[in-house]
Order: structure tokens, then C-alpha cells, then sequence
């Protein structure tokens, strides 16, 4: 029957994706490309005023349109309520609204022109409230309050929160206070970094579908089926057997796709209704509903000895959360967690606060609070190595955390490849070469450099493997990829360990009902984390196939070893094997049971060690093992516009082991980007409640003309002793550095200290002319 | 249903409709062709995800109206594979490793294809030019180029 | 995307007169060139034409050819990747193809057309600076017969222009350039392929150091693009130097009237476009190789 193939496309293979073809011949099928029989369509009903309570609707207008089959509003809607660590949110806007833009009604009827028609004639009656719309007004005693149940919502971490404060955290170690009197140089300064979108180029939208038996199934634009379902039932207050959540293709999430945003809107449509519904946001809709990077304003200060030895740092921030919370509180803590840097240094306090705003919500985004923390972390080493007549990137290695070193808060640190990376990325790059003698009398030139460090997370995963009749394999995970190929890299964890041909393995597409749970496709974890479960239930597969072998070639299961091809035999004897198809047809007609190995486990490293350091408030005891990372940019700066572009770059990343090196190194190029878009262009820009860029046209990302061909992956490989073959994840590290190695470029092309993101031409050429006209 | 009546050739093959006056040419593939390569990223024409050839020429499905395309021949990402076989730039884009998400891909897809057929040897700066109306999240568009660069050059040893 | 209720009327007349009764017997109908314009706002719900009067099949529209006095006449439905690549243009009316050039990107460049482009006249947009600094004029057609007049005037205001309704742009007709000028198009926008931040249009001959030519407009810095005929004037016939590279630089800042927008604010466009404006005119003198 089936040949067992020679062995290949296993751990260290920059092997195709499985699903590449299907991509390449646009038969890939995304949320917006399915449909079911008698589907209806839904469009979202938008609030106009940014915050107020609802008195009453007037739909009637909107049902008599033809075609129209409901009209739903939050009265419509249980009173459920979700939230990742607040539960603070329900499906639609309930009694209040709390954002300009938040769904207040949904339509669904026979097309989506018609949708939106009737979508535009609901009426909604509203008694407006002030709006609060910066996080200065939100901390301010007589400011409105927007959530006034906040006491009584369920909180999942011991939340300190208050008015419209949302969350308030602090980790300190060593004794910041008395430290600043041993500094011989000290920088204190204020930063602030703007709202990014995400801007996938697949904005996000649900199908629900509802059988006989009143059990709905959703597909969804997700990066977690698991979290899709919690999400749904939670608001709508259904039993989670009552759900099944599957996924179609994902265009891109980068952390808003992890966030619910339609999905509960359909479900309830489709309950109403009894027909499949399907909703997909416009692009202008994605950019006003789905959440978005948190604006930071942090206050940072660092203290170093004359000959670069760091003491003491002190960072403060404080975080536009939004509407409602949901992954809000992990941003703040998590930066906070990061905000000391990759360095030794004993003396820190991190804290902050996480308010609630009327705006729209904000939610994860690739890097989680650490890009806008490490902006300015790492333009304020390169203050201190200025004034100490230092090279930065020399001050920086002087510091560096060392392996054995714990990370701020006594988390282990397993694998530390930071040396390795900052050595490759100086060499490469020729970091002592002058940018500057490139220069000429408009366009300057420098370079600058970032380190980075970053967690591979968290929570809870699994991964079941079943060996088939044939000695086939079936992986099932619950793991959504994304695009970033987390597909191909799990199953090519399980190829090296079975030593299975890449193409004798069927990996199940994520189903709640049949896959092992899945926290999400988020925290750079799924590489480390399902990778090591898949691992683990292949070593039990193992395990039962030796246990059958041993019977069949009457040996001990000690004595036998796996071979390429899908074949097991006695050690040191090459003609004494039997192939897994043997084993798998022994296995399902004889004896023993078909063939299945499971894992499952939680991340459980804590984060603070309580001896060590001092936390409050903090929302995840249990966060991740570290990733290290090193950025050299080289840029230019057209003196007469103030423009900035990146000539060249090198990043040098530690991921322990490069499972599949190609997607290791589009993940670091791909957050580069991403990374100079935040540095240099993209900002969400408000007129008071309202967004005035939500479209393509007006919010604007790096093309092709705006990003250097010559740009340098370096993988770097720091074993990680628990990673799957030493494995930990790249996803987001990427890009965490690249806004400071940038602005430490710009400041040694022109001199500028930019403070503030986007380093836009405007905000250069003005600090540029301040500069001037101070000397 | 009453509309229009257009005839387009799609991928080789003649279609005769009758749409809406504005129904858009990316509307029509998608919805009345079931042809769902090309994409809505936007619907203004920025993102590039809509684009497919137009008489030879790549423009955005999105804001071509079907009506005014009589007679056109368009082709989708789904004609550019001839028989069961990738193009070159398939084909390049799978070996070069250049496609994450893939909703992108399509209009990417389309957009080099045409450029492949005029350009001999493009540098780098021609192919961000070609490409600079796609855009791509994920890649960093590096792999891309390289895609562009390598599927010039196997289809200039071909010839040679 | 339509709304339900009546259907929109199509039409694809194939000769301008018949376009023109089209347009006067439907005050609702536009105008379809290219849709770059017109079919984003239809698909933003921001308009809603009763009837589409699609330019597409009138030939004469399409044509682009060199006048007996020299002038170069484009078609209102050249479209963009044409003009970029069109060899009538000499001299100093390069200035439009340069401007053609860094519209949108390649896709676009394929639909969109220079009068669709005009008529519509977002001030952002790169035509209209580069039209006024070469002197174009534009013909008009309408129901009342054909007119024409300098693009100066044809630009009135914000989105506004000075066709009449039921009027239709026919073509753009550049005069022949001063002998051996030549035409930049500086363009500063925050991404490839965006509008443009603030652009300046210069065309410009120079005998030596002397100036015997200049044209100098600054686009999307206000409602209409910026051209000081006196100042230029001023700096004609005599040698260029710094201090009347800065007299233009300075006359021209103070004539604009830019306002804040998601690209940049009123006072960086004030203060970045005399600064490209210098930078425009330094880099011609220095490849024209009379640089002081």
C-alpha cells in the first residue's frame, strides 16, 4: 500500500506551508469567501455619540425595508458579560454606549446592500453624557465615570480599580528611592507613543449557523477558536456545548483577531432568525470597532555610574484603555514587566495605570505594551551613553543581562542569546562604520541600535497525535495559524519526532469540539508552547509504538529506536524493523487500541518571585520564557523636509531553535516593518470622540517604496532547554526595538531627540529648527 | 433579475451577465462568478487585495464597474496557472517562501504577473515600483522582491 | 454597493456631444472616466449618481497629439500610466509627465485619467500644480458649445472648479516650452503613492546663471495651486542667486493657505514648502549647470 517515504521537511527545513498552493491559486477560503444555503447577510448599526445612555429605538422604519429578516438591539441581547480580565463588556451596546462607532443594533437581511440600507435608517434616542476623552480627564475626580458597575464586574487577577481607573500595577525590585544617590548621571524624561492599527489586509467578520438541535456553528476571522467560543458564551449567556467554533483561512491578526468583535452579533442573529448569517466589516467599520495598539504617555527615568554601569530605573505609564478593557490589563502589566530592558539592573520600579477613555477600545497588539515601554527604554540608554561619552552599543553590552541572570521580578530566564545576537547584528552591520560620512548637505545619515527582549507565552494548550491504519498521522493541535505558519512549524515538530515525512502527517484544522483547548494564537506561544505539547503526545505515540514493536520483534521497548520513514527497529540491528503501519494495523485488529497520544498543559514558571520582588496588581502570575534581540538601523534624514526613511537594517534574533528558518525570518521581517510603520508614520488621529482617519487613504502603512530591500535577518539559536527541540517564538520580538533603534539613528543623523511617535517629518523638522535656533 | 447585459471573457472563458449598473467588477467575480481570489480589503482602492488584469493591464476590481467593462478580458488569480501548473511567479512566490497570510497574495499575484510579462532583468527599484500599490502586513516585502527577482530570472534562462 | 430602491441608468455614449445631452437630461448623473474617484466615493456610500454617463468609448477623448503651433494636446481620457510615458512632451512640459508619474501606484496609474482627475480637483492631487506651471489650458464642452481657459482659472476652489453643469473636460493643451527648459515635479508625501503633503511644480530656462524662463507652483497647499506670476517676473532676466532664490521661496510661503489635515498640519506645509521650493529650484540650476 503506502511506500514510507524517505524523511524530510522535519525541524531546521524552510519547507513550503501545506497550504501554499491553495493560497498561491486564490482557493484559500477566508471568511468572506464562504457562504451557506439560505444565508442572510448582517450590518452593524453605529453609535454616533461617543458616550450615553440608550432611552429607546425606533426600528420600525428598518424592518420594512424588503429583505430585511431582523433587526436586533441591545434589548434584544442577554446580559452577559465578557472580558479577558474585566468582565466589563457585553456583546452590543447594552442601556449606554461608551465609544463613537460602538454597534448599538445589527441588521440582518437577503443581501448586504440591503443591510446597510436598513442599517441606516434605525433611530436611536440617547441622553447624552460627557465624554471623557483623555486619560487625564479619565483619572480626574469629577470626571464621568463610564463603567459604573466596575466594582461588581468579575475581575480574573486581583484588579486594583477604581473610577475610571481600569488597572493600576507595580513591580519593583532593590530600592529605587535611595539608588538615584549613587548615579553620577541621571536621564529623566516624558514620552508618548500613538494608536496603531492593525491594518490586516482581511478586515474581520463571522459566519453562525444554527442546526435543528439549536446548536450554532461559527466561523470567524480568530486567532483562537477557544477564546471565540468563551467570548460568545459569556455574553450571550449559552452553554459552551451549545457552540462550535471552526476557523477558515486568516488574513493576518497581529492581536485584534485574538479580541471578539462580530462573532457574538451573528450567533445572536442566527438564533433570532433560524438562518445562517454572515457579517463582514468595511474597512472603515474594521478600523472604528476593532481595537488597536494602547496610546502610552510614560514617564522614564534611568541612573548610571560615570564608567556605564546602570543603577537604578523608574518608568511610569500610563494607558488609554478604551471603551472596555478586555486585554487592556495585560498590556499595562506586561509592559511594566519589560520596561526594566534585558539588563542588569538592581535597582527598579515599574508602574502604572490603565484608564478607561470614550474612544474605541484598544486591545493587543504584536508586542504587547513592550514596543512603546522599549521606545523609551532604549532612547534613554543612548541618552546615558551620549553624556558618558560611550558607545551605545558597548554601554549596552556592559550591562546586558547574563545567562543565569533573573528577569525583573525573579522570573527564570532558561536561554539567553542577547550576547549572540548584539554580536552578530555589530558585526554585520560593521557597527563602528561612521553613517555619517555618507552624509552630504540635505540628506544626513546615522545609525542607531536596540536591544530587546521579549516572552514566549502562556496559559493553557494541547496537542493530540493518532497514528492511522496506514502508519498516517493526524496532528490536532486547536492551533489557528495566522499566516505566520505555525501549521507548518507544528507539524514539522511532530515529523522530526515521529520521523515521519512532512507529508505523511494530516494536521486537523481547529474545532472546538474535536481539538484539544487552545489558548490563542498570541504571546509569540504557539511555536513554545503547543510546540512542546505536540512533542510530548508524539513521545507517547512513540512510547505505544515501541510497546507494540517490542511484542512484534520480541525485544524490549529500551532496545528499539525510530527510523526514517515511519519505521521502528532494534538498535544496531538494521534488517530486525517493522514499519508503523504494522504497529497501527497490530494496534486497531489485535491488541492494545488504535494509537493515540495526548498532551495537555499550562505555562507555570512564575513570573515575580515574591523574596526577590514586590508586584501588585498583577494580571498574569504565570507569563513565559524569554526571547533576546538586537536592532542596528541605519537612516537617513532629508534635512529639508524632516523625513525620515531607513536606508538599511539588521536584526539579529534569539529564537532557540529555528524550527522552519524562511517563516523564522518573515516573522522578523514582517515586524521590522510593522515596527518602522509604528516609528516613523502610522497614528490613529482623534477630533474629540471622533476617528478622523479610519480608511486606507487617510491612515497609512509602509508600501513596497517605503521599506529597504536591504534588510538582514540574523537567526541566532540559544537552545531553549524546555522549547520543543529548543525552540521558543519569534512572532512579535521582531519588532519590539525597531521605534528605538530608529530614533537613535535619527539622533545621530541630525541630532534630534524625538520623544514622541510617529517620528513623522513634521515633528523632525521642527526639533530639527528648535535645534538650530538654540545653538 | 433584471440589469445590464455585458459579456466578459474571465480567465478565457466567455461569461454573459446581467448586473446592476453599480455592481462592481470585483462584486461580479466574487459574487455572480464565484471566482473569491480577488479580495475586499478596502473597497477604495489603496490595499491592492481587489487588483486582476484588465485587457493585460492590472487595475483595481474595485473600482471598475462591471457595466463598464463589455467586452473586457480579465484575468484573476484563478487563470494564471495554465493546465494543472503553477506560473513562474506561482511558483517563485512558494519557493521564495513569500506568502504568509495570503490575503494579499491574489492581488500581488496579479499585479507581478503583468509586470513579469514587459520587464527583462527588473532591478529592485522597478519591482518595488511595479508592487508599490500591494500592499502586504505580514512579509516585510522582502521575500516578494526576491519572488519578482527569481521567476525574472528562471523565465530568462528559459528563453535563453 | 447600492442601496435598495431604483436602479442606476448606464450609459457609454461614443461621441462627447451625445455625452453632453446625457449629462443635461439627468441632473442626477455623473460622469464615469476612469472610476478611480468616483467609484471609491460610490463605494463609500458618499455619493449616489442616479445615472452614469461613462466617457470610455469616445475615441477622440483618448487621443493625444502635437498641434501645428507646437502645443501638445492630451485627451481627457489619457489615462495616467499614458501620460507618465508620453513622448510628445518636451522640455519643460515634462513637468506634467513627472507629475503623472507619482500619481497613486501602477493599478491606478492604469485607471485613472487626467480629466476625470481635473474636473474632480482634489488640491491635493498632483495635475493641477503641474498644469499651472506649464501654462496648460483647458478645453471644456458643454451643452452651451466648447470654451477653454488657462488652468489658473479653471481651479477655483476646494473640489470646485469652473465647469458649468452639464460641462465635461475634453483635453488639456500644453504650449510648446521655452527651448531647453526643463520640468521637475517634487512631490512630498508621507508614503509612496499617497496624495501629496505639499508638492511644487517648476518649470524653468536659464542662459548661463541667467534665468530667461520660470514657472513655479506649490500644489496642496491650499484651495488652488499657488503661482506668482510677479515674482516671477522679478527673478527673470537676471542671475540666480540665494537671495532671490529666498525672495521666491518667502513671496511664494506667504501666498498659501494650507489648512490641517490627517497629512500634516497648516503651519508645517507654510514652513516645508518654500523649502522645497528652494530645493526645486537649486537642484534645476544645478542641472541646467547654471548653479551660483
Amino acid at each position: 500500500m503506502n511506500e514510507a517515504k524517505p524523511f524530510g521537511g522535519g525541524v531546521g527545513a524552510s519547507i513550503a506551508r501545506p497550504d501554499i498552493r491553495e493560497k498561491l491559486t486564490g482557493r484559500a477560503r477566508y471568511i468572506a469567501d464562504l457562504s451557506r444555503p439560505d444565508m442572510l447577510h448582517a450590518a452593524i448599526v453605529q453609535s454616533p455619540v461617543a458616550h450615553a445612555r440608550i432611552k429607546g429605538y425606533d426600528t420600525a422604519a428598518a424592518r420594512a425595508v424588503p429583505g430585511v429578516a431582523a433587526v436586533l438591539t441591545g434589548d434584544d441581547f442577554p446580559d452577559g458579560r465578557m472580558g479577558a480580565f474585566i468582565k466589563d463588556e457585553h456583546a452590543i451596546a447594552k442601556d449606554k454606549v461608551r465609544y463613537l462607532g460602538e454597534p448599538v443594533a445589527v441588521v440582518a437581511a437577503e443581501s448586504e446592500g440591503i443591510a446597510r440600507h436598513a442599517a441606516r435608517l434605525v433611530e436611536i434616542d440617547f441622553e447624552e453624557l460627557p465624554a471623557v476623552l483623555t486619560p487625564e480627564e479619565a483619572l480626574s475626580e469629577d470626571s464621568s465615570v463610564i463603567h459604573e458597575g466596575l466594582e461588581d464586574y468579575i475581575k480574573v487577577f486581583p484588579a486594583i480599580c477604581k473610577g475610571n481607573i481600569a488597572s493600576e500595577t507595580e513591580i519593583s525590585e532593590g530600592d529605587v528611592a535611595t539608588a538615584w544617590a549613587e548615579c553620577d548621571v541621571i536621564v529623566e524624561d516624558e514620552y508618548e507613543t500613538a494608536s496603531q492599527a492593525h491594518l490586516s489586509i482581511e478586515p474581520c467578520g463571522a459566519l453562525a449557523e444554527i442546526d435543528e438541535a439549536g446548536r450554532v456553528t461559527l466561523w470567524s476571522a480568530n486567532q483562537s477558536v477557544f477564546r471565540v467560543q468563551a467570548n460568545v458564551c459569556e455574553s450571550l449567556l449559552l452553554p459552551m456545548s451549545k457552540l462550535r467554533c471552526l476557523t477558515p483561512k486568516i488574513g493576518a491578526g497581529f492581536g485584534n483577531k485574538m479580541e471578539p468583535h462580530v462573532q457574538p452579533l451573528v450567533v445572536q442573529l442566527a438564533i433570532a432568525t433560524g438562518r445562517p448569517v454572515k457579517l463582514i466589516l468595511n474597512r472603515v467599520e474594521d478600523f472604528e470597532t476593532v481595537r488597536h495598539r494602547h496610546p502610552f504617555k510614560i514617564r522614564c527615568k534611568t541612573g548610571a555610574k560615570k564608567d556605564g554601569t546602570l543603577i537604578a530605573r523608574e518608568v511610569e505609564v500610563l494607558l488609554d484603555g478604551g471603551a472596555y478593557g478586555d486585554d487592556s490589563p495585560g498590556v499595562l502589566g506586561y509592559s511594566l514587566l519589560m520596561a526594566r530592558g534585558p539588563y542588569r539592573i538592581p535597582n527598579a520600579r515599574c508602574h502604572g495605570k490603565l484608564v478607561y477613555t470614550n474612544k474605541m477600545r484598544f486591545g493587543a497588539f504584536r508586542g504587547f505594551g513592550n514596543p512603546q515601554v522599549a521606545f523609551a527604554g532604549e532612547t534613554q540608554i543612548d541618552e546615558i551613553a551620549e553624556q558618558l561619552g560611550i558607545d551605545p552599543l558597548e554601554l549596552r553590552r556592559k550591562n546586558a543581562l547574563q545567562p543565569g541572570d533573573r528577569w525583573f521580578g525573579g522570573g527564570e530566564v532558561a536561554s539567553n542569546g542577547l550576547a549572540e545576537c548584539a554580536a552578530q547584528a555589530s558585526r554585520a552591520a560593521n557597527w563602528g562604520e561612521a553613517a555619517k560620512d555618507r552624509s552630504d548637505a540635505s540628506i544626513k545619515h546615522g545609525r542607531g541600535v536596540a536591544f530587546a527582549a521579549h516572552i514566549s507565552g502562556l496559559l493553557g494548550t494541547g496537542a493530540i497525535v493518532r497514528l492511522l491504519e496506514d502508519g498516517s498521522v493526524v496532528l490536532n493541535t486547536g492551533a489557528v495559524d495566522i499566516g505566520q505558519g505555525s501549521d507548518t512549524v507544528l507539524t514539522q515538530i511532530c515529523a522530526s519526532a515521529l520521523k515521519v515525512p512532512f507529508e505523511q502527517i494530516a494536521l486537523a484544522s481547529p474545532d472546538t469540539d474535536g481539538s484539544p483547548y487552545n489558548w490563542g494564537t498570541t504571546a509569540s506561544r504557539v511555536t513554545y508552547t503547543t510546540g512542546r505539547s505536540v512533542a510530548a503526545a508524539a513521545g507517547k505515540v512513540e512510547a505505544a509504538i515501541k510497546s507494540h514493536a517490542g511484542e512484534i520483534l520480541e525485544c524490549a521497548p529500551h532496545d528499539l529506536e525510530l527510523r526514517e520513514g515511519g519505521k521502528v527497529g532494534v538498535k544496531g540491528v538494521p534488517d530486525k524493523e517493522v514499519t508503523f503501519m504494522e504497529v497501527s494495523l497490530r494496534a486497531h485488529w489485535a491488541a492494545g487500541g488504535p494509537i493515540v497520544g495526548s498532551d495537555t498543559w499550562v505555562f507555570n514558571q512564575p513570573s515575580v518571585d515574591p523574596k526577590r520582588a514586590i508586584a501588585k496588581g498583577l494580571p498574569f502570575p504565570q507569563i513565559g520564557v524569554y526571547s533576546f534581540g538586537c536592532v542596528i538601523a541605519d537612516v537617513a534624514v532629508d534635512t529639508v523636509t524632516g523625513k525620515a526613511e531607513v536606508n538599511e537594517a539588521w536584526s539579529a534574533m534569539d529564537v532557540g531553535r529555528a524550527i522552519n528558518p524562511a517563516s523564522v525570518e518573515g516573522q522578523i521581517e514582517g515586524g521590522f516593518v510593522q515596527g518602522m510603520g509604528f516609528a516613523l508614520m502610522e497614528e490613529l488621529v482623534w477630533d474629540g470622540p471622533r476617528l478622523v482617519n479610519p480608511s486606507m487613504m487617510d491612515y497609512k502603512a509602509p508600501t513596497f517604496r517605503d521599506t529597504p530591500y536591504a534588510f538582514h535577518s540574523i537567526i541566532v539559536e540559544e537552545h531553549e532547554p524546555d522549547g520543543p527541540f529548543g525552540a521558543k517564538g519569534v512572532g512579535e520580538i521582531g519588532l519590539v526595538p525597531v521605534p528605538a533603534a530608529i530614533a537613535n539613528a535619527i539622533r545621530d543623523a541630525v541630532g534630534i531627540r524625538p520623544r514622541k511617535l510617529p517620528m513623522t517629518p513634521e515633528r523632525n523638522l521642527r526639533s530639527m529648527l528648535e535645534a538650530e535656533d538654540a545653538a | 433579475m433584471s440589469g445590464l447585459p455585458v459579456t466578459l471573457t474571465v480567465n478565457g472563458r466567455e461569461r454573459a451577465l446581467d448586473v446592476p449598473a453599480t455592481q462592481t467588477l470585483l462584486e461580479t467575480l466574487r459574487e455572480r462568478l464565484a471566482l473569491t481570489g480577488a479580495k475586499r480589503g478596502c473597497n477604495q482602492g489603496v490595499c491592492g487585495a481587489c487588483t486582476v488584469m484588465l485587457d493585460g493591464k492590472p487595475v483595481r476590481g474595485c473600482l471598475s464597474l462591471t457595466a463598464n467593462c463589455d467586452g473586457a478580458e480579465i484575468t484573476t488569480v484563478e487563470g494564471l496557472a495554465e493546465g494543472g501548473a503553477l506560473s513562474g511567479i506561482q511558483q517563485a512566490m512558494a519557493d521564495s517562501n513569500a506568502v504568509q497570510c495570503g490575503f494579499c497574495t491574489p492581488g500581488m499575484l496579479v499585479s507581478a504577473f503583468a509586470f513579469l510579462r514587459e520587464a527583462e532583468a527588473p532591478s529592485v527599484a522597478e519591482i518595488q515600483n511595479a508592487l508599490s500599490g500591494n500592499l502586504c502586513r505580514c512579509s516585510g516585502y522582502r521575500k516578494i522582491i526576491d519572488a519578482v527577482r527569481l521567476a525574472a530570472d528562471r523565465a530568462a534562462r528559459a528563453a535563453s | 454597493m447600492t442601496a435598495s430602491g431604483s436602479e442606476v441608468a448606464f450609459h457609454r455614449p461614443s461621441t462627447v456631444g451625445e455625452a453632453v445631452a446625457l449629462l443635461g437630461g439627468d441632473d442626477g448623473a455623473m460622469c464615469l472616466a476612469g472610476g478611480a474617484t468616483l467609484v471609491a466615493m460610490m463605494n463609500a456610500a458618499l455619493v449616489a449618481p442616479s445615472g452614469l454617463v461613462s466617457l470610455s468609448a469616445i475615441e477622440s477623448l483618448r487621443d493625444a497629439e502635437r498641434l501645428s503651433d507646437g502645443s501638445v494636446r492630451i485627451g481627457a481620457m489619457r489615462r495616467h500610466r499614458e501620460t507618465a510615458a508620453d513622448a510628445l512632451l518636451e522640455d519643460g512640459q515634462c513637468v506634467l509627465r513627472e507629475a503623472a508619474r507619482q500619481i497613486a501606484n501602477m493599478p491606478v496609474r492604469n485607471m485613472g485619467t487626467i480629466g476625470g482627475s481635473i474636473a474632480f480637483f482634489d488640491p491635493a492631487a498632483d495635475y493641477p500644480p503641474a498644469l499651472v506651471a506649464a501654462d496648460a489650458v483647458v478645453e471644456i464642452s458643454g451643452p452651451d458649445g466648447e470654451r477653454a481657459m488657462p488652468a489658473a482659472k479653471f481651479f477655483v476652489g476646494w473640489y470646485e472648479t469652473a465647469l458649468a453643469p452639464g460641462e465635461i473636460v475634453t483635453a488639456v493643451r500644453l504650449p510648446p516650452a521655452p527651448a531647453d527648459s526643463i520640468g521637475l515635479f517634487y512631490k512630498l508625501a508621507r508614503v509612496s503613492g499617497d496624495f501629496a503633503t505639499a508638492s511644487v511644480a517648476l518649470v524653468v530656462a536659464m542662459d548661463g546663471q541667467t534665468v530667461t524662463y520660470l514657472a513655479v507652483a506649490v500644489g496642496a497647499c491650499g484651495p488652488t495651486p499657488v503661482r506668482l506670476p510677479e515674482i516671477e517676473a522679478e527673478l527673470t532676466g537676471k542671475a540666480l542667486d540665494d537671495t532671490g532664490i529666498d525672495r521666491l521661496a518667502v513671496v511664494l510661503a506667504e501666498a498659501l493657505d494650507p489648512i490641517d489635515d490627517v497629512r500634516a498640519s497648516a503651519d508645517y506645509r507654510r514652513l516645508v514648502a518654500p523649502r522645497m521650493v528652494r530645493r526645486a529650484i537649486t537642484d534645476a540650476a544645478a542641472r541646467l549647470g547654471g548653479a551660483s
